[in-house]
């Protein structure tokens, strides 16, 4: 099995990396098309902005790589942070720009009372028990000012509560992704992780 | 709900973990990347990292010796010290830190923390404001060299330029585990909407207790306590947990 951390100039790659190498799971991290229609599992992970991102994704041939592949319908994907977000049909920052449309939805700007960005250990409520099983605690780490609205409720994975309902993980087939950063969450960070990976396409 | 948080802070001179008390008499406390390997052992919430002494000797942060660090630890981690331009902070983005903790820079360049937060974003920007009380009441921010502001004054100008946290050290209770400058914790909350971590003073559970029933604090960080007493960060979010305030336990694994 053949595993991608997509680099497309904007992440947490380092520690993304790291948590693969903890559990065990042999991957290169690549920015090239080519080797992303290969894998079997692509990781897509990210820090900034959505709209920036997506420039770097299209610029660089990767966001046709990502769609394609995952067309085919034997690659999982897995996004972290922003790179759930980018999963989205539509991102707003910091103006509307078009995402990767694997999970159809938007994401907007975090509207609460509380500061913002959404940043430390938050419970989940957790929907999809897929990745979620074997856990000693549903805390997880987040770090977010915009959040992701699935146009079907259905697609959401694991909620959290921020002065209200925040999606906190979403899946849609083969296709998942969380708001938090499983490398940066501990152990339970790890497992999630661990059956995202021992899962079949 | 979102979870309280405890950060162990770790202080390193270039050659060994110190720990000082009131910035002065530093003790040599340990190596390192055991120390960061038994922290995430204890699944403690997040850590700060820092160089101490880099910008005084006018070295830059050995980076190599940082991703060991770094290397060990699978929850946030936060790294200081020496950073003296935009492509310093990169470079410690790239091998894994989460945020940057910036002093000097931020007091000297007034645009920087602007620049820093536009080009990596404000969640990876933190600011170290370093606070002594003065005879007068109030708390000047504190370095090597006079600085002449008011540290309350500076933790909302650095909150307007972009700063996604301010960790917020009291200069007068460092090292000396004999509770919070819960004063200026409430000062600097009052002045600031960003989150701020309270450190200096923290010598038992307790004292976390009081910190955290006195002022709005949401996280706390300290590493005295964690050196030179039995407790650690589980006992002390234990202590909170007790009293009503949301935090994370985990016991140790591996």
């Amino acid at each position: 099995m053949s595993c991608v951390i997509i680099n497309y100039g904007m992440g947490n790659l380092a520690s993304v990396s790291k948590a693969l190498r903890k559990i065990g799971v042999e991957h290169s991290i690549s920015a090239d098309p080519d080797e992303v229609m290969r894998a079997q599992t692509l990781v897509l992970p990210g820090v900034g902005s959505f709209q920036a991102a997506m420039q770097n994704l299209n610029s660089s041939g990767l966001s046709d790589a990502i769609k394609q592949r995952m067309a085919k319908g034997d690659a999982k994907l897995i996004g972290i942070c922003l790179g759930m977000q980018l999963l989205a049909d539509t991102g707003y920052e910091p103006e509307r720009c078009q995402g990767l449309g694997l999970i159809p939805g938007e994401v907007v700007q975090l509207q609460c009372s509380l500061p913002v960005p959404h940043m430390g250990w938050n419970n989940l409520e957790v929907r999809n028990p897929t990745y979620f099983r074997d856990l000693q605690d549903l805390d997880f780490y987040f770090v977010h000012s915009y959040h992701f609205r699935p146009a079907h409720e259905s697609d959401i994975a694991a909620l959290t509560d921020y002065d209200g309902p925040v999606v906190a993980a979403v899946q849609r087939g083969p296709v998942f992704g969380c708001q938090f950063h499983p490398e940066k969450s501990q152990l339970s960070g790890l497992k999630v992780l661990e059956h995202f990976f021992a899962a079949h396409a | 709900m979102l979870k309280v948080r405890i950060i162990p802070v770790l202080t390193f001179n270039g050659f060994a973990l110190v720990k000082t008390k009131q910035f002065g008499n530093p003790r040599m406390v340990g190596n390192p990347i055991q120390a960061a390997r038994v922290f995430n052992s204890r699944n403690v919430d997040e850590l700060v990292f820092t160089d101490i002494t880099a910008t005084y000797s006018g070295r830059k942060i050995n980076l190599p010796f940082v991703k060991e660090v770094i290397d060990e630890c699978f929850m946030p981690v936060t790294i200081g010290g020496g950073i003296r331009s935009l492509d310093d902070i990169n470079d410690l983005l790239k091998i894994g830190a989460d945020k940057v903790l910036i002093k000097n820079l931020a007091i000297n360049d007034r645009t920087f923390i602007a620049e820093a937060a536009r080009m990596f974003g404000a969640q990876c920007i933190s600011v170290a404001v370093d606070a002594r009380k003065t005879p007068e009441g109030s708390w000047e921010l504190y370095r090597k060299t006079p600085t002449g502001l008011d540290a309350v004054e500076f933790a909302k100008m650095v909150e307007q330029e972009g700063a996604g946290e301010i960790i917020l050290t009291s200069v007068d209770r460092d090292g000396m585990m004999a509770g919070f400058d819960t004063d200026l914790v409430n000062a600097v909350l009052n002045a600031v909407n960003i989150p701020v971590v309270a450190v200096g003073g923290g010598g038992n559970p307790d004292h976390f207790l009081e910190l955290f029933q006195k002022t709005g604090i949401k996280a706390a960080g300290a590493s005295a306590i964690f050196y030179f007493t039995q407790f650690t960060s589980f006992d002390i979010k234990k202590k909170l947990g007790d009293h009503g305030f949301p935090a994370r336990f985990m016991a140790a694994g591996n």
